[in-house]
């Protein structure tokens, strides 16, 4: 039935049948007790988070897919949504990639200038005060 | 480049078909190609939908990033059988949503309305469970930023995670809120008969813009509620 | 073939007969008026709303100017002058640079280009025009609510301490993000499902390729200024504290959220300028626009790549060196596309039969002036320069030459070129030249003194300066006169236009787009008689002469022995 819709010209919109609406709902409910018990049961230490997320992506992509329908819809839309995706991976990878590497140049300390000045003429004063 | 033969085709078919059905607007040839493009531009908005909620993702992912152990002490103040609880009710809403695509596109105008309302009712649900998962937070004296008072968790950062959890679900709550407002319209627009399988497309694009808010649901709640 | 003939025929009977009824003239209330779902209105509207827009902000800038024209206080004092060059910001960006080119000429032109009666969603082009006007009443509610001093980018802490009228500016950025995002969500859709039959992607005109990019960025880059204004009302009503450090959020996050936007809000401005550039540039050589592929998909590739770079604005913001280097050399990676689309802009010129009307007057000055603006750019993406330049007046100097120099130069441009097409009047070609020659002099007296202070160290944004300055502040204000001047002169030029501006004919260009070759000036209701079908690419004009007979330009246009 789906090879009829792939590009969906003058005929009809493709039905999704109940039956296969019905299973996708099936495995969304799984899922969501699958990571219920694994996050809360299960100690897989960092992985739980890596677990949990992937198994979001996974029911993210069962209702997009066939909720949605973007399986039997035209393909313009199915990159319109990709293109979407792949910039919420940038914006988040970019600004992580400042967050997480914080501070790793050299003279940004978490003191300022002033304390910084203090510090730096309290070793001078220990240091031959005969230089003031 | 697909587009570029559907355009083509359904410009060219025009003159071929007689009858100009009541939806067609003037500027469109067929009514093809005016549900292909209102369908489009759905989608355009829905991706506008994502990235709105990808910058408090951001915050969310930044602010977990460098205070983990804060993050996860915090989520356990939340409750997640509720959490989970209406992350089924909002699944099963995405089901009927599409179960009503399902009958309006075979002309069963009787469980078009009754799916519709259904969802309705579910997003009903949801906002109730939310409205008490709120009130006992707020109890609790777990507001968001400065006004942050609970003596349950009194870690540095704490406040973050919940103004993080406010603003998520309260834009969040917004767009329930807002599905559920179209989904009525739309039920009174199928009791009237406005929609028949040649067409339907409100029903369609509410239902995507119902499966959006499913989908940011189903990211929020482990991020919130089991991490 | 015989379909294009026919159609212009049928287009030059309507063209001949006095007083036919156009998009202008067939219903004339002002409810038709403030009601239209016809794009070409709807563009005209907008034209008229950015001119007042664009007339505040300028004059705003001149009294930037003429504070700066002497040391210490010249007209006003410091906090009023922070406020004045705030608004002169947030005026100009938001309200008139974001929706400029697209919003007038993206409205009027795209869907004619594309052979189309309207644009996909009428009513959803309307509603943009409505909720544009409703941030730019919230803008100038906040002018007169008073004292917005935080710069147009809102910094955090200051924006979420500083007065409280800085929530109407961010509410009224809010609001006309909408705006954009309608308009963007409606070209895409209309490039992609309105095109005439015969319109391919290869022969779509170079300014709808240009929309077509600028509008992915809007529908993927404003969404985030959105939450970014959301989170920053929130961070002053309840202090959710995600920017404010007094209670442990990050101020450079709110950067990130900023720029994410607001670089990609640069190209939103500069890419339609370039489409312009290029219906200017084709028409007045005679050529077709050489590497016509290069010149459509570097569009694409800086609408791409310009999310890539957001943090070369943050490099002395305290974000990680490493990632201030990874910005620093995808920022690099810019200056390729944008080099292609200058340089196959001066090969198309290059033999070709040039023609210096007032058009492309513009497209010359703005080759020169965007030139400079994007070579200083690559400068200040250097990391080591920029840590030197940034906040001097090199950084206002160098985007305004990208702006004003790129954008508002081009919108002239593009506004002298459609002029005839919109109004059906043609406009005093002399007084327009010495208009355009005024606009260029001035902007470079203007700005070109501001990337010697620059350099020198005057940094932006301040009130007062040292005495080593003076005369090159001096020479920047006399310069903004010399510009006003111009711009003044453009505008009565194009008044009397309107009063007295003799008929236009429906294609005084010569031009092979289809609003010049299928359309009358200005176009009927529904901008073409009869159905176009598209049987050459948008810059044929040797196919065009074949159709049309003599220089190709269609009927009622001028004997070429009027070329000059």
């Amino acid at each position: 039935m789906a090879h009829a819709h792939a590009h969906s010209g003058d005929h009809g919109h493709h039905i999704i049948p109940l039956k296969l609406l019905l299973s996708v709902f099936g495995g969304l409910v799984f899922l969501t007790v699958f990571t219920v018990l694994t996050a809360e049961f299960v100690d897989l230490g960092p992985f739980n988070i890596v677990l949990a997320i992937i198994i979001a992506i996974i029911k993210a992509g069962l209702v997009v897919t066939f909720f949605m329908g973007l399986k039997w819809d035209n393909r313009v839309n199915a990159l319109i949504f990709a293109v979407g995706c792949i910039f919420v991976i940038v914006f988040l990878s970019f600004t992580i990639f400042d967050t997480a590497f914080r501070g790793d140049i050299g003279n940004v300390g978490k003191q300022t200038i002033e304390e910084e000045q203090r510090a730096l003429e309290g070793t001078e004063e220990a240091a031959p005060a005969a230089a003031h | 480049m697909a587009t570029t033969s559907t355009v083509a085709s359904s410009v060219g078919s025009g003159h071929a078909e007689p009858a100009h059905p009541a939806h067609l607007q003037h500027h469109f040839v067929t009514s093809e190609q005016q549900f292909d493009a209102a369908k489009m531009g759905m989608w355009l908005f829905l991706v506008t939908e994502i990235l709105l909620f990808s910058g408090m993702f951001v915050a969310y992912t930044v602010y977990r990033v460098w205070h983990p152990e804060v993050f996860q002490a915090a989520s356990k103040l939340l409750d997640w059988r509720l959490g989970g609880f209406n992350t089924l009710v909002l699944l099963a809403s995405s089901l009927t949503v599409a179960m009503a695509i399902h009958f309006a596109q075979k002309d069963n105008r009787k469980m078009l309305i009754t799916n519709l309302v259904i969802t309705v009712l579910l997003a009903g649900v949801f906002m109730v469970v939310k409205y008490f998962e709120y009130t006992s937070k707020f109890e609790h004296g777990i507001f968001p930023g400065a006004h942050y008072a609970s003596h349950e968790l009194e870690m540095a950062y704490a406040p973050q995670f919940f103004s993080i959890y406010f603003i998520m679900t309260g834009i969040h709550g917004v767009h329930v809120l807002v599905g559920m407002f179209l989904m009525s319209w739309l039920v009174i627009r199928s009791m009237r008969g406005h929609f028949s399988s040649a067409w339907y497309t409100p029903v369609e694009l509410t239902g995507l813009y119902w499966h959006i808010v499913d989908i940011i649901w189903i990211f929020l709640f482990p991020l919130m509620y089991l991490i | 073939m015989s379909h294009t003939a026919s159609s212009a025929h049928s287009a030059e009977a309507t063209a001949t007969h006095q007083g036919s009824e156009n998009y202008l003239n067939h219903i004339k209330t002002v409810w038709s008026w403030m009601s239209t779902i016809d794009h070409k209105r709807i563009g005209v509207m907008y034209m008229i709303t950015l001119s007042i827009m664009f007339f505040i902000g300028g004059i705003l800038a001149l009294l930037v100017r003429l504070e700066l024209m002497t040391q210490g206080q010249t007209i006003m004092g410091p906090d009023a002058y922070n406020q004045v060059f705030s608004m002169h910001g947030i005026v100009m960006v938001f309200l008139f640079l974001v929706p400029s080119i697209p919003a007038i000429f993206g409205n009027f032109v795209l869907p004619m280009h594309l052979g189309a009666i309207d644009v996909a969603f009428p009513r959803l082009n309307l509603a943009s025009y409505y909720v544009y006007l409703g941030g730019g009443v919230l803008v100038l509610l906040g002018l007169f609510a008073g004292s917005v001093d935080s710069g147009w980018t809102f910094y955090a802490p200051y924006s979420t301490t500083t007065n409280s009228s800085v929530l109407f500016l961010t509410m009224a950025v809010f609001v006309a993000g909408f705006s954009s995002i309608f308009t963007g969500i409606n070209f895409v859709v209309t490039i992609h499902k309105m095109r005439a039959p015969g319109l391919t992607w290869n022969r779509l005109s170079l300014f709808s390729w240009s929309i077509y990019a600028t509008s992915i960025v809007q529908v993927l880059a404003t969404p985030v200024i959105g939450i970014t204004m959301i989170l920053l009302f929130a961070e002053r009503f309840l202090q959710i504290g995600i920017f404010d450090p007094l209670l442990g959020g990050d101020p450079v996050l709110y950067q990130h959220f900023f720029w994410f936007y607001s670089h990609p809000a640069v190209y939103i401005m500069i890419l339609p300028a370039f489409g312009v550039i290029s219906e200017l540039i084709a028409p007045f050589s005679r050529r077709a626009i050489s590497g016509y592929k290069f010149v459509a998909l570097s569009s694409v590739a800086i609408a791409f790549l310009g999310f890539l770079v957001w943090g070369h604005h943050m490099f002395v913001s305290g974000q990680s060196a490493v990632s201030s280097i990874v910005f620093s050399l995808i920022t690099y990676l810019i200056g390729i596309p944008t080099g292609v689309k200058v340089c196959n802009w001066v090969a198309t010129m290059y033999k070709g039969s040039i023609w210096l009307k007032t058009p492309m007057l513009y497209a010359l000055s703005f080759l020169f002036l965007f030139t400079i603006g994007g070579l200083t750019g690559i400068m200040l993406g250097v990391l080591a320069i920029d840590v030197h330049l940034h906040d001097t007046y090199f950084v206002v100097s160098h985007f305004h030459y990208v702006m004003m120099g790129g954008t508002v130069i081009a919108a002239l441009g593009g506004l002298h070129y459609w002029w005839p097409k919109i109004t059906g009047k043609m406009y005093s070609e002399g007084v327009a030249r010495v208009a355009a020659l005024l606009i260029f002099f001035g902007f470079n007296l203007t700005f070109f003194p501001q990337l010697i202070l620059g350099s020198q160290g005057m940094p932006r944004r301040y009130y007062d300066y040292v005495p080593e300055f003076a005369n090159l502040h001096l020479a920047s204000t006399i310069g903004s006169w010399v510009l006003a001047l111009g711009l003044f002169t453009v505008l009565g030029c194009l008044i009397h236009s309107l009063m007295r501006g003799k008929r236009a004919p429906a294609n005084p260009w010569g031009a092979a787009t289809l609003e010049w070759t299928n359309a009358t000036s200005p176009p009927v209701p529904h901008n073409f008689s009869a159905q176009p079908i598209v049987t050459h690419g948008p810059y044929d004009f040797e196919v065009l002469r074949d159709s049309f007979g003599g220089d190709g330009a269609g009927q009622g246009a001028p004997e070429p022995h009027i070329r000059n």
